[in-house]
């Protein structure tokens, strides 16, 4: 059979899900076409879907030899040594594809994250500004450069990609984690309330929404207290209670103060 | 895939297989999509390609549902070394035809080497955008580049351990681990305040019960750099004696702690609504992983550097670096260490944490711990 039938049906196998069918043709492609770059890279791929990763990053090693410009290949490459937690491999990986292609969106969105990691604050909004630059529907690049500017108490930048991120994917939880804290630290507290309550509702189990929501309950009622409100207290405990059954500081002071 | 290759699949007849017409409209005068389509395939065929795109111009310009049209038209195109146009008119097949295996596949090809990308028009900024644009050059122009990939520290929350009904470890003369706790930390917050160079909050700033959720939170509240957690060990041995430092680790120092990781860290993952969708490779989740596993790496420097600082300052033994699964370390999202200096229980450690002497320099050892990790 010819090496562009194989690669065809290859592809159409792979669309459909099948991947087994797939990664055959693909191994049989690259059997009477050892140099095709396409087949390897989708034998990678498969492999990786397959979570065979070892198998996966050798052929996309086979098509960074043939052409040290395969873009792609060295993306999976990069993504494959941040799997295996090899932080410097990945980063010159990524690093090589924009010296390739300046405009390399998924490149620069990777450098951007690992500088968001080491909390080089500066330099991740750099190039999470070139990743979005380059493609701005991607709701990842937006939150995360969200959390940078956040990091630098850059707020009203990190409100705005926030929302950006939310326009995009409105089911995106972090980034209204995110916004209530934007919310919260700037003392209104009844707006970040609303936020958590928004991800409660769309992931009753979202812990840091929880978490978050009890927290600003005991932070209320403490408040309260101060101000010699005891009955007002006791409401804020039992709605931490109503998110955090368990909360141990609500349990406790509600036994103290409460009927 | 080369030129090569394309022409050699023009050849074989695969081309006219994807993708399909709905109707063959009747038009009274003038050439249909149709036809120019037709003839564009023809002419594609023939190998004169220039005439193929001019001709399928044409037929998407009448018919811009066609993604046989458009395909045919990023064939022409890819034949031509118009790489960029390729991708955009198969781009158009696969946005009307998701079945259209030919056109995904020559995505693909086509995009494993950059490509042109088109500019896009540029819009007028709303108000919000405004404004974060001020932020922006207001803020950056004051920051200096920074290079490396060293961790930085520039904000930090530190915990003093326990508070209120929770006393924590008491001494034989009654000292509270939580007074001494809270004391060592604000005592950093003053001193690192005065110092300059690191933004500090503290989880607790009275005497009153935080319970461990409530401390990560806050640490994830303000965005820190590093968490410290501030304890003085207990003993019922009142021989033991010294200053430890613990960190969260990969891996477990039992099964026990294994079994309670995997369940801690799978409640952690998909906080989200997550659809594990089998053959999917997940790039958040490969991410998630190694930011966690950069932090418990970091951790793990962190630990060992406080240790160091204990062992040249304080008058305490060093008991050395620990990793364990502390839930407070746990869901910190950043690197999180957890300070034992000293044992309450310990009739002479005791005696020394009451001292303002040894506080002093158990705050300055903390002090130079972190500086040490400002990059
Ligand atoms: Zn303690």
């Amino acid at each position: 059979m010819d090496v562009d039938d194989l690669i065809f049906q290859g592809a159409d196998y792979h669309y459909k899900g099948e991947l087994d069918k797939a990664i055959a043709k693909f191994q049989a492609a690259v059997r009477i076409e050892p140099q095709n770059e396409y087949a390897h890279n989708q034998l990678g791929i498969l492999y990786a879907k397959k979570e065979r990763f070892d198998a996966a990053f050798r052929e996309f090693q086979k098509v960074a030899q043939i052409d040290g410009h395969n873009t792609y290949a060295l993306l999976w490459l990069g993504i494959l040594y941040l799997k295996q937690g090899n932080l410097n491999q990945g980063f010159e990986k990524f690093q090589r594809i924009i010296e390739i292609d300046p405009s390399n969106a998924d490149a620069y969105y990777f450098l951007g994250a690992i500088y968001n990691f080491r909390h080089n604050t500066t330099k991740a909004i750099k190039y999470l500004k070139k990743a979005r630059d380059a493609d701005s529907d991607e709701s990842d690049t937006h939150y995360r450069l969200a959390q940078a500017f956040h990091n630098l108490d850059m707020t009203t930048n990190a409100l705005l990609e926030y929302q950006r991120t939310l326009a995009l994917k409105p089911s995106h939880t972090k980034a209204i984690n995110g916004i209530g804290w934007l919310y919260y630290n700037r003392g209104e507290r009844d707006a970040a309330i609303a936020e958590w309550k928004k991800t409660l509702k769309m992931n009753p189990r979202d812990r840091d929404a929880i978490f978050n929501l009890a927290k600003a309950y005991n932070d209320l009622a403490w408040e309260a207290m101060k101000r010699n409100k005891p009955k007002e207290a006791i409401s804020y405990w039992k709605k931490t209670l109503g998110v955090d059954p368990k909360n141990k500081a609500a349990v406790h002071y509600l036994k103290k103060y409460g009927a | 895939m080369d030129r090569r290759h394309f022409l050699r699949w023009i050849g074989k007849g695969i081309l006219g297989t994807s993708g399909f017409w709905l109707c063959a409209r009747g038009v009274a005068w003038g050439k249909s999509a149709f036809e120019y389509a037709l003839e564009g395939q023809n002419l594609i065929a023939a190998k004169r390609l220039a005439e193929a795109r001019d001709v399928l111009k044409e037929a998407v310009r009448l018919d811009p549902k066609s993604d046989w049209a458009h395909g045919l038209l990023g064939r022409a195109y890819y034949g031509l070394g118009q790489r960029a146009e390729a991708v955009a008119a198969f781009r158009e097949a696969v946005r009307i035809n998701s079945a259209d295996t030919y056109s995904r596949m020559m995505i693909e090809i086509i995009t494993q080497k950059p490509i042109p990308k088109p500019k896009k028009p540029r819009r007028s900024l709303t108000p919000l955008e405004k404004k974060a644009r001020a932020e922006e050059e207001a803020m950056l122009s004051q920051l200096t580049p920074e290079g490396g990939l060293a961790y930085r520290v520039k904000r930090v929350v530190i915990d003093p351990g326990h508070g209120g009904f929770d006393s924590g470890a008491v001494g034989p003369t009654g000292l509270k681990e939580k007074d001494v706790t809270l004391d060592l930390a604000q005592s950093v917050r003053r001193k690192i305040s005065e110092e300059g160079s690191i933004k500090c909050f503290l989880t607790r700033t009275g005497d009153y019960y935080i319970p461990l959720s409530d401390r990560t939170v806050i640490a994830n509240q303000y965005q820190a750099d590093l968490f410290v957690s501030i304890h003085i060990n207990a003993n019922e041995n009142r021989k033991a004696h010294g200053c430890e430092t613990y960190y969260c680790s990969e891996k477990a120092s039992s099964k026990e702690a294994a079994r309670v990781a995997a369940f801690e860290n799978a409640v952690l993952k998909y906080d989200e609504p997550f659809k594990k969708r089998p053959g999917y490779i997940d790039i958040e989740e490969i991410l998630f992983n190694f930011e966690r596993r950069l932090y418990w790496e970091e951790s793990g420097k962190f630990a060992r550097t406080f240790q160091n600082r204990f062992e040249q300052a304080l008058p305490f033994k060093s008991r050395g670096v620990h990793s364990a699964n502390f839930f407070v370390l746990r869901r910190a999202k950043m690197p999180s260490i957890l300070l034992e200096t000293g044992f309450i229980s310990n009739h002479d450690e005791e005696a020394a944490l009451k001292k303002a002497s040894i506080r002093d320099e158990i705050v300055a050892a903390v002090i130079r711990g972190l500086l040490n990790g400002r990059g």
